[in-house]
């Protein structure tokens, strides 16, 4: 073969020339044109985006626009839009469950689609390094999802602490919101019979106390008939005061700013872990569909049961799960399972029924989780056939 | 295998490497199938070279392993010098290719996915896309979404990201697929001028009366193996050109020729060339034009009237099928 010579000496890597100067594109690390346009890519998405701003934002802002609306024009029947209880039904239940599926989708989307439509052979073609590829995804994505679940977060805040009632009814009781426990058992003390008749009550009635009007909420048969003593009276009512404040804490005027700033963070860190595990997991698959069914049967089947309480011979993988340990940095003020999969109520939460692990184990199980999506995300991409 | 020298553009490359692209016993195998069967290839440097062969031949699986989109199961290669996939990034940087189809997101404009693939280049990438853009033929259209493209504004968008990088060297990979005439009048034209300014164009096709307008040198890949290469008009030379004879009674005159060295390759010609009805005679490689002379006197002096002679030479789709003998076989 009259063209054959000996091989061509090897070529050592050479200086960039003028244009080539700041190249890097070996460096695994992605550069700000790199996550820039890779925003770009997954914001011109119209129909996901769309998607995820009815899912995250949507809803939540209907529900809460149906409430006002109802409470605009039927006050008596309808109660006020916003409050402590609704924050909570939405904070640890709807909010957290979706912003999972929406980043999960989101991480699914970044993950799968340069490969399906044709884009990932033409960037690898570019020299650059492939994990750089795969680690502009992660900022870029958040960049995304992080702001979504905001917003959504942040009209359900306003609308629970602006459209807070202004006077809460208990079984037919007018309270003042607000009190502190001093003054909730002051204001018991100053209408004792009404607290005594009608508030709940768990605990031994001295024989010389009986409601005046009538049966109270404790068992009739403890209660000795008799005169009403306006100082035994007074001294049961802030006893039941005492006892009943978490609950009226729980509805009460509207979330405090410190349960609304762990509240928040504690969403964005749900949807934060679903965003990685969708992008890991639709990098491995190469595909977006399978991965996003997968991961909402992960959070919304698995995971309540998973973070139940302990199942014999399979604790140790309960303690290795995910979803126990973000539930597990729930804050202690949002409320216990409101039927909402994936909800038992935050850790310090009474009626919590948990599996038991340390805040330290949930953060350890968490990283782990995330680095362990990423590091095989990034391999499948590094390996991949283009 | 046929071979020929191929010489590089003179003087330009001095004191670089010679080849744009060589491999030397490249192999790659899907299970039991062989794609890419023990390559030899020297692709001179600052040529337009064609890389031909029947659909299912290997010539997309070849582009894949040398851009590391794919490893190689054997052998060695090297781009613009740089051995690949040790210095495959170093490669790159001077490297423009389209592979297969170009797919692109189909939800961004033109302009936006180029942005998208000059941001993972170095930053003065991201200067060249509107006049990559503009040298395509794309700049009125640079802002729609690619989903409204044709295929032939795929294929130039795909040229475009091709040229965001300023390289040495590009690999095409059928790049005249679904263009129109003058779509492939365009491309053939863009081709030539990238290699005017002294860049490297590999393309692959099938399409061969472009490839023997566009390229300067060729190599027939069949079945994995190449199995020829060399400058175009080198490859013809050996080629066995066909003189077609129009003529009065051509079975007649089939006859008279069977007697003759000739007769063995005379068969009768269907009306081509504006020609009549006649005979067309496959000449040797070589034959000048006394051999046409003696097949003119011995059809006179048989009594048949001859209207015209016209050789014709060898063209590279003759050539091709001459040398690709399973063309169209599937196994």
């Amino acid at each position: 073969m009259p063209v054959s010579g000996a091989p061509a000496p090897e070529r050592a890597p050479q200086p960039p020339a003028d244009g080539h100067s700041r190249d890097r594109r070996g460096s695994p690390v992605p550069t700000a044109g790199m996550i820039a346009t890779r925003i770009m890519e997954l914001r011109k998405r119209r129909g996901l985006m769309i998607a995820l701003i009815v899912m995250n934002i949507g809803l939540p802002a209907l529900f809460l626009f149906s409430r006002l609306l109802g409470h605009a024009f039927v006050p008596r029947t309808s109660p006020p839009a916003g409050g402590n209880q609704i924050f909570g039904v939405l904070a640890a239940g709807f909010l957290p469950t979706f912003g999972f599926v929406v980043a999960a989708t989101v991480g699914c989307t970044a993950g799968s689609r340069d490969l399906t439509e044709g884009m990932f052979r033409h960037l690898v073609v570019t020299g650059r390094s492939r994990l750089a590829l795969y680690l502009a995804r992660i900022p870029a994505g958040l960049a995304i999802v992080v702001p979504l679940v905001a917003v959504g977060y942040t009209i359900v805040c306003a609308v629970c602490a602006f459209a807070a009632p202004v006077v809460i009814t208990d079984n037919g009781v007018n309270i003042p919101p607000g009190l502190s426990r001093a003054g909730f058992a002051n204001w018991a003390g100053n209408h004792a019979e009404l607290v005594v008749c009608n508030f709940p009550y768990n605990g031994p009635v001295p024989g010389n106390v009986a409601c005046p009007s009538g049966p109270g909420w404790w068992s009739v048969s403890s209660a000795t008939p008799g005169q009403a003593a306006p100082a035994a009276l007074e001294a049961l009512a802030i006893k039941i005061a005492d006892q009943d404040y978490p609950g009226y804490t729980r509805i009460y005027l509207s979330p405090p700013a410190s349960l609304m700033t762990e509240a928040g963070l504690w969403i964005e860190l749900e949807a934060a872990v679903g965003f990685i595990l969708g992008l890991g997991l639709a990098s491995l698959m190469g595909q977006r569909t399978v991965p996003v069914i997968l991961l909402i049967m992960f959070q919304i089947i698995l995971t309540p049961i998973l973070v139940g309480p302990g199942i014999t011979h399979l604790q140790d993988l309960q303690h290795s799960f995910v979803g126990l340990a973000v539930a597990h940095l729930e804050p202690s003020g949002l409320p216990v399972a409101i039927g909402l999969p994936g909800v038992t109520g935050g850790a310090g939460s009474p009626g919590s029924t948990r599996l038991p692990e340390s805040a330290t184990e949930a953060v350890c199980v968490i990283i782990a989780w995330l680095a362990a999506w990423t590091i095989l995300g990034a391999w499948r991409m590094t390996t991949r056939d283009a | 295998m046929i071979t020929t020298a191929v010489p590089s553009a003179p003087g330009r490359l001095a004191g670089e490497c010679r080849w744009a692209v060589e491999t030397h016993g490249l192999t790659k195998r899907f299970g039991a199938k062989t794609a890419v069967n023990g390559v030899e290839l020297l692709v001179p440097r600052g040529s337009a070279f064609g890389y031909l062969g029947p659909n299912g031949a290997g010539k997309t699986t070849l582009i894949r392993v040398l851009l590391g989109l794919t490893r190689a199961d054997a052998g060695t290669m090297s781009l613009l010098g740089y051995a690949v996939p040790r210095h495959r990034d170093a490669a790159l940087t001077r490297v423009g290719a389209i592979v297969d189809e170009p797919r692109f997101h189909r939800h961004l404009t033109g302009r936006q996915n180029l942005r998208l693939l000059a941001a993972a280049r170095e930053p003065a990438a991201r200067d060249r896309i509107g006049p990559a853009l503009e040298r395509v033929g794309l700049a009125h259209r640079a802002d729609d979404r690619v989903s409204g493209y044709s295929m032939g504004m795929r294929q130039r968008l795909g040229v475009a990201a091709c040229l965001l990088g300023d390289p040495e060297m590009l690999l095409l990979d059928e790049p005249m697929n679904g263009l129109d005439p003058a779509g492939m009048a365009q491309m053939r034209d863009m081709i030539l001028s990238m290699v005017a300014e002294g860049r490297t164009v590999v393309l692959s096709s099938h399409l061969l009366d472009e490839v023997e307008r566009t390229c300067d040198a060729v190599a027939i890949v069949d079945r994995g193996s190449v199995i020829a290469q060399g400058p175009i008009p080198e490859l013809l030379a050996g080629a066995q050109p066909t003189l077609h004879v129009e003529c009065s009674e051509p079975g007649r005159a089939r006859a008279l020729l069977a007697g003759t060295a000739f007769g063995a390759r005379a068969e009768a010609a269907p009306p081509a060339l504006g020609l009549g009805l006649g005979l067309g005679i496959t000449l040797p490689a070589g034959a000048g034009r006394d051999v046409i002379a003696e097949i003119n006197r011995v059809l006179v002096e048989g009594g048949i009237s001859v209207y015209r002679l016209l050789p014709v030479q060898a063209s590279l789709e003759s050539w091709f099928l001459q040398v690709t003998t399973r063309l169209g076989d599937p196994e």
